[in-house]
């Protein structure tokens, strides 16, 4: 088991982003050895062959992915999903940010693979400094030319158009990246057909976030098989994870999948603030259905055996909660989030986000009543797999687990009218 | 408005022709750069130049939370409201903001020189509480940073 | 785009535990709605792209947990839908909560009572007990969207159909949803009004009282009226319509027994061949063409006589012309015109024309439905007669004129023998004016400038004194 990193194998400087740090470090010589060497359908297979799945949070094989496009379709196109939104991630950022180049190569070579003239990269709105400095690697790169007409005298060309978003979670999911990127509001899309048929301008199109396609480099220069050694047999390759919350030294981290949780919460993160104990983890961003203490023991952070504990290992955003938490005020927290990021298209999600933040809220203002848990319960069970888009579902978990792990809680808030744990959020 | 059209033309070049309407978002985040918040004249403005339907930009302009309809202050504080900074003490610093400024989240001071908006998870979280002021962001907040930082701003 | 039925192979799945045969292309929802079997939809229309978001029409799919919506499931052979199973029933009594969620009872004020899908779905598919115990939201209750349209977001369900609508079959684009999550709403721009001139097929499409018409407001209770099949005579088109009138079981007796001679209003009926489900505000307007101050005793040279006196008059003047000439309306029945060609074809010189040109500020004429020429039956009268507009050099010293909105002046000094629906006004009165019906009042047919035939029904009894044009030529 190899314990090389895809990511964290440089030390960041004040210049660690630019081109030349880059090249120092061997960036760029995957994208020669490909076009010169290699066919798309090569590449594709070496990303296939590497087990590489999805790091958004969906997990979807990425080979598999590319090779449901048809590539005869006059235009194809590829998209970098970095609207990094889901709450706790903050692991793309640290990419444009400080090995921007890393995803510029990565972009290029999986247009390469997947016939694409026209490649861009969807980056929220709010973010500054990964903007400027993505703005400024385009132009590097630009000017190397490793973007732009015949790279590297292959004959092959690629340019890469950055483009930021508005201010809307729902983005990142894939087909309302497309509308958006189309010049309308988010709405998602119906499936089918799926983006691969019929994606950006009906044009087949595949969306890939930002540190999936910052893996393609790595893979290329190294083989697939020496990716393939690291990982689980279900779940290959390394995966930055990001801790957030209640630790010591919550920060980013790049992990073999597999690595336990219970290891990265009192190791690598130091451990609980103020030495409490440990209540909770959310292990996969705020979608992704909250763990019990007790239930942490011998979890692996890898997509199959955080599946089995019954929650998701999603983008990898690790939320650490404390002792002496009140879930009633944090779920409020997370419905509130959600009834605002709802794009409003559906039945299900729109009423339904809407009407759990309230009476979410209501109970955490201490004007819950009974048969408020029944409601969040028959409303949960009403948007699940009914919605045009998993939003509704990334709703409906936490309020789910939530009620169903801490019912107590709930319980109490409604009958005294305040917290069990005096309402704290915060150590 | 015409050095408008030159930013709007030079933008626009650097899409691919058949991609005009995707030029919706980045023209309004142009415009609002120049106008600090904008109204239906500017979205029709807009359309009329992309040759798109003026319904197309006016939904998009109400529909993303980036975009102000009513005018704002000299800088806009974005505050993270979120599960990672709600954990790290966002909602006490909220607290600390709207007594310091005198405002609620959503308004704006009498001075016209700040806007308080609670927003949702700027992707800060393992250095939360986190805040962005117009573009910058500020992370690891205390009441003292947000002292240091308004009075740089004052 | 709506998914279009192509030359695709044949193919057998079950509905239901029923073999059906589909087309190749075909959605679940679209066999469903064609075959009798009920799958409930709110923002599926056909004529319009698949918007996916009301998910009332969620089917089980092969017994799988995750229910699919059947306006977007395209068909595969092999494939077995459930469309009542307890699945199905409970997501429907689910997204029945929702969809009613912030929808305000005003069923008793609200005029789309009767004739409402929420309505009709509710008692259906939903839950009779609400779960909610949130007060409802607050939204623009109840505005003009225009002179014509009323809007209401809080019955809107937002299903999207009249957005759509004006993005895909009007193209004005004059309607979006603005805002986010559960503050969406329906809009248009402020700068503007809603005055897309088809607006009023928003209304015939909206699932719930949200969309309402101006001129119908308040009129009546629908359960009240019935329809009469009938065309539009606003141009050469001929539009299929439904006349809304009272049933006889509901007549108004004693005061208010005018209201049983009233077309309500107006609607579209769906006719493939012509107009589809659609019909511009010119044809919604159509009662209104006909409401128009009619002629309604006989008179000669301004005088009133009876029926008899003014037909004999009008015989011998006939008779006694030396150049007879008659203008045919284009506002004639096929059968109408049949019987004037044999009665008086041989012995009067026949003219045509248009009989009403497109108004200042109207419509001419559009790549939708709307014809430059403003009359319902040119196609015939050509037919017929040719193109023989009215010369008044040829010195005619009689003039047998069919129809309105012809000054009597341009008619080189004849005398003239008036055949009329509306009052006008004239420098000088007609020798004879006989009072005729309008096509409201009689059964018939107009082709329009396709040639394509079109029945309409009587809708009301003709006025006593009033005559069928048909029946006076034969008396001529």
């Amino acid at each position: 088991m190899t314990d090389a990193r895809v990511f964290f194998n440089f030390e960041v400087t004040a210049d660690s982003h630019t081109l030349s740090a880059y090249k120092s470090r061997g960036g760029y010589q995957a994208l020669e050895k490909a076009l010169k060497g290699m066919q798309p359908i090569d590449v594709e297979n070496e990303v296939k062959a590497s087990g590489l799945r999805g790091r958004g949070g969906a997990g979807f094989a990425t080979g598999v992915k590319w090779s449901f496009v048809n590539k005869q379709s006059p235009v194809i196109y590829l998209c970098c999903n970095a609207d990094e939104g889901e709450p706790g991630t903050y692991k793309d950022r640290w990419i444009f940010e400080h090995s921007p180049h890393q995803l510029i190569e990565g972009m290029i070579l999986a247009s390469y693979a997947l016939h694409v003239r026209h490649a861009f990269i969807y980056i929220r709105g709010e973010f500054d400094l990964p903007w400027r400095r993505l703005l400024v690697a385009l132009k590097e790169a630009r000017e190397a030319g490793y973007l732009g007409e015949n790279i590297l005298g292959s004959g092959y060309s690629c340019d890469l158009i950055p483009h930021q978003g508005g201010g809307a979670y729902v983005c990142g999911e894939e087909s309302s990246l497309i509308s958006s990127l189309e010049g309308f509001k988010g709405y998602p899309k119906n499936k089918p057909p799926f983006p691969a048929v019929k994606g950006l301008y009906e044009a087949p199109t595949v969306i890939n976030n930002v540190e999936t396609l910052a893996n393609v480099p790595w893979i290329i220069a190294n083989g697939a098989a020496t990716y393939a050694e690291m990982g689980t047999e279900k779940n290959k390759g390394t995966k930055i994870f990001g801790v957030s919350g209640h630790v010591v030294k919550p920060h980013l981290m790049e992990l073999t999948l597999g690595y336990p949780l219970k290891k990265v919460i009192y190791e690598d993160c130091g451990g609980i603030l103020g030495g409490k104990a440990l209540k909770a983890v959310i292990p996969g961003g705020s979608s992704s259905p909250i763990l019990k203490a007790s239930e942490i023991e011998n979890i692996t952070l890898d997509i199959e055996t955080v599946a089995a504990a019954g929650s998701m290992l999603g983008s990898g955003a690790i939320i650490v909660i404390a002792e002496g938490t009140c879930m009633v005020r944090l779920l409020q927290v997370l419905t509130r989030f959600y009834a605002h990021e709802s794009c409003g298209q559906c039945t299900p999600c729109r009423e339904g986000t809407a009407w759990m933040n309230k009476i979410v809220t209501r109970i955490s203002q201490g004007k819950g009543r009974k048969g408020d848990i029944e409601s969040l319960e028959c409303i949960t069970k009403g948007i699940m797999g009914n919605t045009v888009c998993a939003l509704g579902d990334a709703a409906a978990m936490p309020v789910v687990n939530f009620v169903k792990k801490y019912r107590d809680e709930f319980e109490y808030f409604i009958e005294h009218g305040r917290s069990m744990n005096d309402g704290r959020l915060e150590i | 408005m015409s050095c408008l059209t030159d930013k709007f033309d030079q933008v626009a070049s650097t899409y691919p022709p058949e991609m005009r309407p995707s030029l919706v978002l980045p023209l309004l985040h142009l415009m609002q750069k120049e106008k600090k918040h904008l109204s239906e004249v500017d979205a029709i403005f807009i359309a009329d130049y992309l040759g798109v339907p003026s319904m197309q930009v006016k939904e998009a302009l109400t529909w993303y939370t980036m975009l102000y309809r009513q005018p704002v202050g000299k800088h806009v504080i974005k505050i993270c409201r979120t599960i990672a900074c709600s954990l790290m003490g966002a909602e006490r610093l909220i607290n600390y903001l709207e007594a310091k400024l005198g405002i609620k989240a959503g308004e704006t001071t009498p001075d016209g020189l700040f806007t308080l908006i609670a927003v949702e998870c700027l992707a800060s979280c393992g250095t939360a509480p986190a805040m962005q002021i117009d573009d910058t962001y500020h992370e690891q907040l205390t009441e003292a940073k947000i002292d240091q930082i308004l009075k740089e701003l004052s | 785009m709506a998914v279009s039925k192509s030359e695709g192979a044949m193919i057998e799945l079950k509905i239901d535990n029923q073999i059906v045969e589909v087309q190749e292309g075909e959605t679940v929802l679209q066999v469903a709605l064609r075959s009798g079997i009920e799958i409930p939809s709110f923002c599926y229309h056909p004529c319009m792209s698949i918007a996916g978001n009301c998910r009332i029409c969620l089917v089980q799919v092969n017994g799988r947990p995750k229910l699919m919506p059947a306006c977007n499931l395209p068909v595969t052979p092999g494939m077995e839908i459930e469309t009542h199973s307890n699945a199905v029933i409970e997501a429907r009594k689910a997204i029945m909560q929702f969809i009613s969620l912030n929808h305000p009872g005003d069923c008793g004020i609200c005029d789309k009572a009767g004739e409402c899908k929420l309505q009709e779905y509710h008692m259906r598919y939903g839950d009779y007990d609400p779960l909610s115990i949130e007060p409802k939201s607050r939204m623009p209750k109840f505005y003009n969207l225009s002179e014509r349209i009323l809007l209401d977001n809080e019955r809107c369900i937002l299903c999207s159909r009249c957005v759509r609508f004006t993005r895909e079959i009007s193209k004005t684009n004059q309607l979006g949803i603005v805002e986010r999550g559960s503050h969406s709403r329906v809009e248009r721009l402020e700068c503007a009004t809603f005055d897309d001139p088809y607006s009023d097929n928003v209304v015939v499409n909206c699932p719930t009282g949200a969309l309402l018409s101006r001129d119908f407001l308040y009129k009546s209770r629908i359960w009240y009226l019935e329809t009469v099949r009938s065309i539009c005579t606003g141009c050469a088109r001929g539009c299929s319509v439904n006349v809304w009138r009272r049933n006889k079981n509901w007549y108004v007796r004693g005061s208010g027994a005018d209201k049983n001679l009233l077309a309500y209003r107006i609607s579209p009926l769906d006719n493939p061949e012509i107009n589809g489900p659609w019909l511009c505000n010119k044809g919604f307007d159509l009662h209104k063409l006909t409401a128009k101050p009619r002629v309604l005793a006989p008179a000669i040279a301004g005088r009133d006589v009876t029926i008899d006196e003014a037909i004999e008059a009008a015989r011998q003047m006939l008779a006694d012309a030396k150049k007879p000439a008659a203008i045919v309306s284009a506002h004639a029945s096929n059968e109408e015109l049949e019987t004037f060609k044999n009665a008086l074809g041989d012995r009067v010189a026949i003219y045509t024309r248009q009989d009403y040109q497109p108004e200042a500020g109207e419509v001419v004429e559009d790549s939708f439905l709307i014809k430059a020429d403003k009359n319902p039956n040119s196609y015939s009268v050509q037919a017929l007669f040719g193109n023989q507009p009215f010369d008044a050099g040829k010195g005619h010293d009689l003039v047998l004129l069919w129809g309105d909105n012809l000054d009597y002046a341009s008619l080189g000094g004849a005398r003239v023998i008036h055949l009329s629906s509306f009052e006008e006004s004239q420098e000088q009165p007609a020798s004879v004016l006989i009072p005729i019906s309008t096509f409201f009042e009689r059964s018939g047919s107009f082709c329009n400038f396709e040639g394509t035939r079109n029945n309409f029904e009587k809708v009301f009894d003709k006025p006593t004194l009033v005559q069928h044009a048909g029946d006076l030529f034969g008396r001529l």
